[in-house]
């Protein structure tokens, strides 16, 4: 795990010191500073062509002053000493407001019982730097895809296609006297295929998206990518929209993870929480789902868009069980949170980037597997109407009355156990907390999608989602109306 | 204002580029300024400060193009990463149609960056009490009026921001364009509980002027909305006629705009394919673009290129009127240039002074949707679904709150059953959409 120093930022510890010490000169409780030196690279295809890209960079440090529950926050674009004094004592005002309630910081003080640092080579790999890998290199990759994509279906008359990359240098210190060091990575491949056939146009979207170094750039991510857009195209000139209305739905491993993030992650994070806000606010230590179903947010798998060696509160990133055996047992904390409810924060103290202060955000948000052994197959066999719902887009959720929806690209109806008439183009709609009652089954076949997810609570935040593929029951279905 | 020093900054880093061997470069230096108070249950929750400079160059080098952007800016580091962007530019494939705009269609009046009076002076005498005072002018939780028996008020979030936004646009054929404006914003967000049950709304308002903020409606509006969903349910599926507020009806022309769009038609990614000059929508429907209205939120005088806006028809009388077509989309796909995208889409009222009670009361019976849980539009098939939250109305009256059910069909399709438009578009939003009533719309649940 490469370390960052804070001379990164043309600073010394003492400065850190004096800075803090400005922060909470007018009472403030907490005091962190967070420095982050970003720089994105992308390139972008159409037409067969990489005839567009581009180089970004962010730089600067933003300085939270918390005292209670409120929170003062001020950022500057430089790290020369005296633009960050002004920002200190400007989050630092937040204590004219009074404290409110009283909280106790001291609990998210590193080492976290239970919570081990991140290992030496922490959850990035790194093989081939970025910084290292020639634009050329890059821009063969889209070529090449492009190429290959085309190769593998006539119907293919438009392609486009973007790689970008970014690398952010991150030093967090706070009031706890508490340095940590952060550099991540993050590389992405999107494509878009357009494909016409008898006059009719369809479309495919698939993307990748990893923690780690440029290797990610490679010949398998090439196939993955090209086999994945072309796939089911056929069945998306055949598919319709089904009649609308409520019934089962088997949801395919992976993507469909989505629904945890919607119907039930946004609703544990503890900021909806200690604001009384969530459908989930009152349920602590109660019964969500059936037993056997443990639902986690996780930031420690190797080279995931959503996992991270610390958070961007300094914790380290740590897996945590949201529900275990079907009982709801933590939210996820920053340290506000952590501290309103007295225990240690959970990791998920994030933000976009200095400019936001940070508030409880999803990771790496699965479902473990079902202990029952049962396959997708065994899952489809015991629905007699309903709906398989196979590739997924965006979702949304009310986080106070729980109710989610999501969109499926496509997928099949489910007629007396098998798989019938393809659709495509629907929404799901239904309640979290009913929807997790609602879970018949769980498979053995738990997959983290790799795609590119961003969750955009407020921030953006890169995010991975995944699930075994499930079957619940009394989901809405958006379709056409049957006389 | 922008300063002098960030005017040389910006015209300096325009010659960088040429002297680090760009053909030709555009050069924008963006500058903002905001403050924010949160509160929490009439209390101060949190205050944020931001500012932020950035300056972003499109370069043309060789044949090729880049575009890159940086908030480092001191001359050191803007010599450094300008010498790296235009090198990185020359590693990407030539392309014969990227190109500056054509001097004479771009605008020449934008000089000062007030043209339009967007800025509200007062902004630089506010001091951090009086942003207080804003944020909890607003709040009602301290005197909530009376609720039905058994609701409460779980929590008010509430958030006031005051900001400054400042661009300045640079380019090498000798263009320069200014563009100032404020912006003041409230709005809230209230959750109550009845039952056991939660349920949440939001409102807001926003204005270029700080006496024009309406923020002691923003709470009240939220709760009466909140509480008018107690006790929602779906209805059975059926085919209803439908009413969109004008709080969210912009969601019915988004995806117009966007495949109207020449990046959206090159690709083949369009439901408007070929649309230029036909009839595709009712003889009733106008939308037209309206970027120069003084005073007016998201007016402004020329787009991301320094191509000047004009009042023009993107769909008159039903009949498409306008690509959006900018200067690579035009070289490209070998059609006359425009401004890149809408810039104040006012859709015009079918009935004069319509609100959206006359509305309902007009089409008597259907379901009246005031939220969007989420949903999608395929932006090649124009085919939709969205999660609908609102009203069944009777007889031009709400009768039962209606949630979790879904609005589903094709936009073509429900243009062509487009009822009445009402004339009540908020003028706070960057698409100024009334109320609109729709026929035969299939709902699920």
């Amino acid at each position: 795990m490469q370390q960052i120093d804070i001379e990164h930022f043309s600073l010394t510890p003492q400065q850190l010191d004096s800075l803090i010490g400005e922060a909470l000169g007018q009472g403030g409780q907490w005091a962190d500073l967070y420095f982050e030196d970003s720089r994105w690279f992308d390139l972008l295809m159409r037409d067969s062509q990489v005839s567009s890209g581009g180089m970004h960079s962010d730089f600067g440090c933003g300085i939270r002053v918390l005292c209670g529950e409120k929170t003062g926050y001020a950022y500057a674009e430089s790290t020369d000493y005296a633009s960050l004094l002004d920002a200190a004592r400007c989050a630092g005002s937040i204590a004219s407001q009074g404290s409110g309630r009283s909280l106790d910081f001291s609990l998210g003080k590193a080492p976290i019982k239970g919570v081990e640092v991140p290992p030496k080579k922490g959850y990035y790999p790194m093989e081939k730097s970025w910084d290292e890998c020639p634009a050329a290199f890059l821009s063969s990759f889209l070529t090449r895809l492009d190429e290959r994509i085309r190769s593998l279906d006539a119907r293919v008359v438009k392609v486009v296609a973007s790689l970008s990359y970014s690398t952010s240098k991150v030093v967090m210190y706070n009031s706890l006297g508490e340095l940590t060091s952060d550099f991540r990575p993050l590389g992405s491949v999107s494509v878009q295929t357009i494909f016409i056939q008898g006059g009719q146009s369809r479309s495919s979207s698939v993307s990748q998206s990893f923690r780690c170094g440029a290797e990610m750039i490679s010949d398998s991510l090439l196939e993955n990518l090209s086999s994945r857009a072309v796939k089911n195209i056929d069945r998306l000139f055949e598919a319709r929209r089904p009649k609308g209305g409520t019934m089962s739905v088997v949801m395919k491993a992976g993507a469909s993870g989505i629904l945890l993030h919607e119907a039930m992650g946004h609703a544990f994070e503890a900021d909806f929480n200690r604001k009384e806000q969530s459908v989930f606010s009152s349920m602590m230590g109660k019964r969500v789902c059936r037993e056997g179903i443990n639902i986690v947010d996780d930031a420690t798998l190797p080279g995931r868009r959503g996992s991270l060696n610390y958070d961007d509160e300094g914790v380290p990133g740590q897996k945590t069980y949201m529900v275990t055996d079907g009982v709801l047992t933590s939210y996820l904390h920053d340290r506000i949170s952590a501290a309103f409810y007295g225990v240690a924060p959970t990791g998920n103290g994030r933000r976009e980037s200095f400019r936001y202060n940070p508030i409880p955000r999803m990771r790496a948000t699965y479902m473990e597997n079902g202990s029952g052994g049962a396959s997708l197959d065994d899952l489809i066999a015991q629905v007699d109407k309903g709906v398989y719902v196979e590739e997924f887009s965006n979702g949304e959720v009310k986080i106070g009355e729980g109710d989610f929806t999501f969109y499926v690209r496509s997928g099949y109806l489910i007629e007396n156990g098998r798989l019938t008439m393809p659709i495509k183009d629907v929404n799901v709609i239904g309640n979290g907390p009913r929807a997790l009652s609602d879970i018949r089954e769980v498979a053995s076949d738990l997959i983290v999608d790799n795609s590119t997810w961003t969750c955009g609570k407020e921030q953006s935040a890169a995010v991975s989602c995944g699930m075994p593929s499930v079957l619940i029951d009394n989901l809405t279905i958006g379709g056409e109306y049957a006389e | 204002m922008l300063s002098d020093k960030e005017l040389k900054t910006a015209q300096s880093c325009l010659e960088m580029a040429l002297d680090a061997g760009a053909d030709k470069v555009r050069v924008t230096l963006n500058r903002s300024e905001e403050n924010l108070v949160a509160t929490l249950n009439s209390e101060v929750d949190r205050v944020t400060r931001c500012c932020d400079s950035s300056l972003s160059l499109a370069i043309f080098a060789g044949g090729s193009f880049g575009s890159f952007s940086t908030n480092k800016m001191d001359e050191a580091s803007l010599k450094s990463f300008i010498s790296s962007a235009v090198e990185l530019t020359r590693c990407i494939s030539p392309d014969p149609d990227r190109d500056l705009p054509e001097p004479g269609r771009c605008c020449k009046d934008a000089q000062g960056g007030n043209e339009l009076e967007l800025v509200d002076p007062g902004r630089a005498d506010l001091d951090p009490a009086q942003r207080i005072s804003a944020a909890l002018e607003g709040s009602i939780f301290n005197s909530v009026p009376p609720l039905p028996k058994g609701c409460k008020v779980i929590s008010e979030e509430a958030e006031y921001s005051d900001s400054l936004y400042e661009s300045l646009l640079l380019d090498s054929n000798g263009l320069k364009c200014l563009h100032s404006e404020t912006s003041f914003d409230y709005g809230t967000e209230i959750t109550v509980m009845h039952k056991g049950d939660r349920y949440s709304s939001y409102y807001w308002d926003s204005s270029s002027r700080l006496a024009s903020l309406r923020p002691e409606d923003c709470s009240q509006r939220a709760l009466t909305k909140a509480v008018k969903q107690i006790g929602s349910k779906q209805l059975s599926s059926g085919r209803f006629n439908a009413v969109i507020d004008s709080e969210v009806a912009s969601k019915f022309v988004s995806p117009l705009l966007r495949a109207l769009n020449a990046f959206s038609l090159q690709q083949n990614n369009s439901f408007l394919m070929d649309s230029l000059g036909k009839q595709l929508f009712p003889q009733s429907l106008t939308l037209m673009d309206c970027p120069k209205i003084p005073r007016e939120c998201c007016s402004k005088l020329f787009d991301s290129e320094g191509v000047a806006t004009r009042e023009c028809p993107i769909i008159g009388n039903g009949v498409v009127k306008q690509y959006f077509i900018n200067t690579y989309m035009s070289r490209k796909m070998h059609l006359q240039p425009t401004v890149e995208d809408a810039t104040r889409p006012v859709m015009l009222p079918l009935r004069k002074g319509f609100s959206s009670s006359d509305v309902l009361s007009y089409v008597g019976e259907g379901i009246y949707v005031t939220d969007f849980n989420g949903g999608n539009c395929n932006s090649v098939t124009g085919d939709f679904s969205y999660g609908i939250e609102g009203f069944y109305f009777k007889n031009g009256e709400c009768v039962k709150p209606v949630s979790g059910m879904l609005m589903t069909g094709n936009m073509l399709s429900l243009w062509s059953s487009l009822i009445i438009s009402g004339d009540d578009a908020r003028r706070c939003m960057s698409k100024l959409i009334p109320t609109l009533a729709f026929s035969d719309v299939d709902f699920s649940a």
